[in-house]
């Protein structure tokens, strides 16, 4: 098991800064996932880590020793790419034994690890197939096991599962995870896709224009965003802009609506525009009989959309705070319909204030 | 009850769409029919010219097996042979490694690869060999051996071989493969052998089967240069005997399908399906 820590790295393309001095600490046997947009420099932060690219300025420790001046071949860090990259004129066998080849290991041991690994990724019936034999899902899982057959110090996993459809890309990545708590790898895994990250990943780092916006838990991620980008990025999000009435009692003013905002990070002065964030599952709707007005601390809203995302349904609202969105339990969804107005309540606790 | 009915009408409508989707229209037929004959009668004549001209009592392939007695037929057919493996092996070596470089590497050179890999289409034999000629005539000792030929056909097999190479190695996500086994630890001559090369396999027998089929074929360069190959050989012949002449043009073809087939059959078993058809 290592430790990886990224200090400092910039790398530029032309006038392109893929990365801006990236920070970045792997504890040891940590899952960490570089999460973020197409061009924010995750894969190019893990290319460099691999020793495939090279930083303009930087570090890269692993263990605490510079790997920086190391080929790729030399790291020993195992890699599994976005694109399927098995050698297609080697068996699956013959594939996740090469790396034990290369290392002039005796045939009992390398056909040995190799059958243990395939079992270990739930193909042990399928060591004679060749790639072209094998579906997807399957390649990649053979792609792990030879990355994993070298017993490298990391593992790094670039888009693995973004080639798959989506059932099988579920299924693969709990396989992936359970692999990697099995061998207690330190693994630094990118990906475009925030459920596949918050779900496997013991920390996510989210990433934008070459630098990390946030990098914390799952939870930590999702429940409190820092930055008004990870807010947008990571889940749905409703965004409210609204000047703070009043800095001690944290009162903020969004049009007609006075919100408290019990936020403890709240830190605005009166008559500062701030920008507050509440995700549609915090909302929840009250059918309002003909010309009844909300109950106190409630608002109304006219329904203007309705889609089904199976146990819960995303309300469309058109409110005196703009439009929102709200999550709500697919059995009530079935009383709404385009224009039902209801009662629009926030659950206050769960407003995040970030100041504009 | 209904379902059953549903299901047995549509059988025959199935079948019957099947039947239009395989029929191949008179139209088509007719024209394959014209492209075959294209290439048939001029093989048949060739065939039937080479069996005429026999003395009562001799053998009907009188002709073939005239040439087959002929010392000469035998040390220019094998000349020609040591000519096109001669070139066959400094071509790969050459272009192998460079045309895989500029893929992984330097991919910005690729239109400078592409058009240089034309010029020997551009550039007329004569123009190319009066052009060397004077730079090859310093080198003596190179300049009276046969391997001056492989030299020179190693220029006119340049588009052939590049243009196989490339497509076989577009066929690949080369990178990714190169990336992989590094990952793996190793190095880059172990990747070329192990990774690459295996998998460019239907491309290179395509590429080398080109190069032995213009090294076979080659007269103007082989005749100023006064080698006795095949190709000046069957000249030489055609000039005097018609009819040996002709027999030695169908040995030819008959060798030419033979390295075609080999090809047909080497390539099958390999990946690079793709690479196969652009070389063809």
């Amino acid at each position: 098991m290592a430790t990886i820590e990224l200090r400092g790295l910039r790398r530029t393309f032309g006038s392109v800064v893929a990365l801006d001095n990236l920070d970045l600490d792997v504890h040891s046997g940590e899952f960490v996932s570089l999460l973020g947009p197409s061009g924010c420099g995750k894969t190019t932060a893990l290319r460099i880590v691999a020793g495939f690219e090279w930083p303009d300025a930087g570090e890269v420790l692993v263990n605490g020793r510079d790997v920086l001046g190391q080929p790729a071949n030399k790291r020993n860090m195992g890699m599994v790419f976005q694109a399927y990259s098995l050698f297609p004129n080697m068996t699956a066998q013959h594939n996740v034994e090469f790396g034990l080849r290369v290392r002039k290991e005796s045939h009992e041991k390398r056909a040995k690890r190799a059958r243990e690994l395939l079992e270990l990724v739930g193909l042990g019936t399928a060591m004679d197939r060749y790639p072209r034999q094998l579906s997807g899902g399957q390649q990649q899982r053979v792609a792990l096991a030879r990355s994993l057959a070298i017993e490298p110090s990391v593992l790094l996993l670039d888009e693995p599962l973004s080639a798959l459809d989506a059932k099988v890309r579920v299924q693969l990545r709990e396989e992936v995870r359970r692999v990697q708590l099995e061998l207690g790898i330190t693994t630094l895994y990118v990906t475009h896709d925030q459920e596949e990250a918050l779900s496997i990943s013991d920390r996510v780092a989210v990433m934008s224009d070459g630098r990390v916006e946030q990098f914390g838990t799952p939870a930590q991620i999702y429940n409190g965003p820092r930055t008004a980008f990870v807010a947008n990025f990571v889940g749905t999000m409703n965004r409210l802009e609204g000047t703070v009435v009043s800095s001690e009692d944290r009162v903020v003013r969004c049009g007609p609506v006075m919100l408290s905002v019990p936020d403890p990070t709240f830190n605005h002065p009166a008559g500062e525009t701030v920008e507050l964030f509440v995700r549609p599952e915090d909302i929840s709707l009250e059918l309002l009989s003909n010309g009844n007005k909300p109950a106190p601390g409630l608002f109304d809203g006219r329904v203007t959309s309705l889609t089904f995302l199976g146990p819960v349904t995303r309300v469309g609202l058109a409110t005196d705070l703009g439009p929102l969105l709200a999550d709500v339990s697919s059995a009530v969804a079935l009383d709404l319909a385009a224009d039902t107005v209801v009662a629009v309540r926030l659950d206050s606790t769960a407003l995040r204030s970030i100041a504009r | 009850m209904a379902e059953v009915t549903s299901v047995a009408e549509t059988r025959p409508s199935s079948h019957r769409f099947r039947r239009a989707r395989n029929r191949v229209p008179v139209w088509h037929l007719i024209w394959l029919v014209l492209a075959a004959l294209v290439f048939i009668v001029p093989i048949y004549s060739v065939v039937q010219f080479s069996l005429t001209g026999v003395q009562a009592g001799q053998s009907p392939f009188h002709w073939y097996l005239t040439v087959f007695d002929d010392p000469m037929f035998r040390s220019s057919f094998w000349l020609s042979i040591q000519i096109s493996l001669e070139t066959v092996a400094v071509s790969l070596v050459l272009m192998v490694p460079t045309v895989f470089w500029v893929h992984l590497r330097l991919p910005g050179l690729r239109p400078v690869m592409d058009l240089i890999s034309i010029l020997p289409f551009v550039v007329p034999p004569i123009v190319l060999v009066v052009g060397l000629l004077p730079f090859l005539e310093k080198i003596t000792w190179l300049f009276v051996r046969p391997e001056v030929l492989s030299l020179i056909y190693v220029i006119f097999a340049l588009p052939f071989l590049y243009r196989a190479l490339d497509a076989g190695l577009r066929a690949i996500d080369l990178r990714t493969l190169v990336e992989a086994a590094e990952s793996l630890g190793a190095k880059m001559p172990r990747t070329l052998l192990r990774v690459i090369l295996p998998n460019l396999r239907a491309a290179i027998i395509g590429g080398s089967l080109l190069t032995v089929a213009i090294a076979m074929g080659e007269y103007t360069v082989a005749s100023l240069l006064e080698f006795s190959t095949f190709s000046v050989y069957t000249y030489t012949i055609g000039t005097s005997t018609a009819y040996e002449g002709v027999a030695l043009s169908f040995i030819s073809f008959i060798f030419v399908w033979g390295a075609m087939l080999s090809l047909y059959l080497l390539g099958r078993g390999g990946r690079n399906a793709a690479a196969v058809a652009i070389t063809h």
